[in-house]
């Protein structure tokens, strides 16, 4: 089946430099991809590349089969947008912004006014239909550009940090619609730099850093490719004695054992290891209350592959082949 | 174009961002409000001060107003006249007029101005280059955005002017001196020219700019010269043959069109991304 989205080798720079630098991926239909990466580092760049805003000074893309620099239209009569910035005009009122949003892609006057109804009452902004987008809150405006979005029920989405300003119930309420989304299959690419929503939506992450793709892949995989092993802890109602500790330590894929207040704390070499050292114990009759793995989360891999180009890199310059050499998975197309 | 397969026009998603414009822009009270007071002033203050001092007017006074080397030119049409009309449609008939292709050019200005970069000031230019609109079809709207409001102030203006002129003029003049056709072809003929003429080099100017402020900035540049030579050449227009001033138009169109499609090639949606 033909990927939603690939790239081969984009690239596009600006006055200041390269924005997005050679950059290779693909993903597939259904898939959510959570592009990673401080502020400047090209995910807004690499949006409107693959939306057919920016044309590539080097390299392709191919979205849903078109090539958004020949075909932009086309790309974009299948992707809906959500901007960083609402990008509501507020001297109209909210059906009017959906509504001529509408008839630009198409609808007639009478089916625009009833998918916008529609989407009003989804959306919860029935009750401001007639009001001027003006003196909105941000989750308002947030709700009713991700209504404009959604206007022609589009096959791929791009949400450009879709919870940027907003309070914690408003991002609550677009994390839940977005996964809503995705449960309907849609293909989504969520840019943002927050890691929480990252880690809830995203079913592989790019990381994004000076325009280079830095990492791709599932956070496991990435977490793979970064640590041979993660955390552990088990609980046996007390520090565990050295008897037992050398026990862990002799068991197969625990790298590491020592004693904690509650019990003993492991590095293991994946939840397998885990699993032998609870055997172990038990097969000698000792009391295990409890057993918790810790896989690095989202932000530990984030955190420590940005840590891994600023050691190598030494500044925020562009460095070669880092990335290569140890962040390469198996989902990576390169 | 970013496009590069040649695509039929959308002559819905024109009309559309045109119709969006316009909704927008009327409920823009710094847009609105200088498009309606410069063209009262010229249209309706101007003529009606101007005209009652002309009307009361001594002859010698006349006789010094067309030996002026200003209006020389304009002696022939205005000697033919009763003496008493002549200061009166002098003014209000020949010198006046030409203040009327100011008007098409200041509204063509203002709109032009925020046709891009009020888009990218009030943030909503990302959102609009997201949507299926061809880049072609996206510089028409914007053309027509600015273009057909500028013509209908002009020619409601130019209305309102032969009116306010006339009664003016009627207790001296007894008749309707306005429009005759020379008058009634550079409102409908040359004025729509001119305001194209400007949006041709405004609208790139304004895709450019970063703020409407930058784009009027800049805008004034190219603007101030064309009222410049426009309030210079355009009396000598109402001497000419109904034929030359049809002509002369039929210039300016060119050159407007031509410069319209120049820049409209020009544009894309990455230009106008990069300038945001």
């Amino acid at each position: 089946m033909t990927p939603a989205i690939e790239t081969v080798d984009l690239t596009r720079g600006f006055t200041s430099g390269l924005a997005v630098d050679g950059v290779t991926f693909s993903i597939e239909r259904g898939e959510v991809l959570a592009l990673l990466g401080p502020n400047g580092a090209g995910k807004t760049t690499t949006v409107r590349l693959l939306n057919g805003v920016l044309r590539p000074d080097r390299g392709c893309a191919r979205v849903l089969g078109f090539d958004p620099a020949r075909d932009g239209e086309e790309v974009r009569r299948r992707t809906g947008v959500l901007t960083e910035n609402a990008g509501l005009d507020d001297r109209l009122t909210t059906r009017e912004n959906l509504e001529l949003t509408a008839r630009i892609r198409g609808f007639d006057r009478i089916s625009a006014r009833r998918r916008v109804d529609e989407l009003l009452e989804q959306f919860g902004m029935s009750e401001r239909a007639d009001d001027l987008t003006q003196g909105f809150s941000t989750g308002q405006r947030k709700r009713v550009a991700l209504a404009r979005a959604l206007l022609h029920d589009p096959e791929v989405l791009f949400l450009d940090e879709p919870t940027s300003g907003l309070d914690p119930a408003g991002t609550r309420d677009v994390i839940n619609l977005i996964q809503e989304l995705a449960g309907e299959g849609r293909t989504i690419i969520l840019a943002t730099h927050f890691l929480g929503e990252a880690g809830r939506l995203a079913h592989r992450m790019a990381v994004l850093h000076n325009g280079r793709l830095r990492a791709f892949g599932s956070p496991r995989e990435l977490a793979t490719g970064i640590w041979q092993d993660m955390a552990a802890e088990i609980d046996l109602g007390g520090p565990a004695s050295d008897q037992i500790l050398g026990m862990l330590r002799a068991t197969e894929g625990v790298v590491q054992a020592t004693a904690s207040p509650t019990g003993a704390d492991l590095r293991v070499t994946g939840r397998e290891g885990l699993a032998r050292a609870v055997a172990t114990l038990v097969g000698h009759e000792v009391h295990v209350f409890g057993a918790v793995a810790h896989p690095p989360t989202l932000e530990d891999v984030y955190f420590e592959i940005e840590r891994r180009i600023l050691a190598e890199t030494g500044d925020r310059s562009h460095s070669d082949g880092f990335a290569h050499r140890w962040l390469q998975t198996g989902s990576d197309p390169r | 174009m970013s496009t590069g397969t040649r695509v039929k026009m959308d002559p819905q998603a024109i009309r559309t961002v045109v119709r969006k414009d316009l909704t927008a822009v009327r409920r823009s009270k710094p847009i609105v409000l200088p498009m309606i007071f410069v063209p009262i002033l010229l249209i309706v203050v101007l003529p009606f001060v101007l005209g009652l001092i002309a009307r009361t007017s001594s002859s010698q006074e006349v006789q010094n107003a067309l030996s002026s080397s200003v209006v020389r030119d304009l002696t022939e049409p205005i000697a033919a006249l009763p003496e008493r009309e002549q200061m009166v449609v002098l003014t209000l008939g020949y010198l006046l007029p030409p203040l009327l292709l100011v008007i098409p050019l200041m509204v063509s200005a203002v709109l032009a101005a925020d046709a891009f970069a009020g888009e990218k000031e009030r943030r909503t230019l990302e959102a609009l280059l997201h949507l299926p609109i061809s880049d072609r079809d996206l510089f028409v709207a914007k053309v027509l955005s600015a273009f057909l409001p500028a013509v209908a102030i002009t020619w409601i203006g130019a209305v309102l002017y032969a009116v306010v002129s006339n009664v003016v003029a009627w207790p001296v003049t007894g008749r309707l001196f306005l429009p005759f056709s020379q008058w009634t072809l550079m409102i409908l003929w040359i004025a729509p020219a001119v305001a194209l003429l400007a949006l041709g080099l405004l609208v790139v100017v304004s895709s450019r700019a970063r703020t409407t402020q930058e784009a009027n900035q800049l805008g004034g540049a190219v603007i101030l010269p064309l009222i410049f030579v426009g309030a210079t050449q355009a009396s000598a227009l109402l001497l000419l043959p109904w034929w030359g001033v049809i002509a002369a138009g039929a210039l300016i169109w060119a050159l407007s069109l031509g410069l319209v499609a120049f820049n409209g090639t020009r544009f894309t949606r990455d230009r106008l991304a990069t300038a945001a």
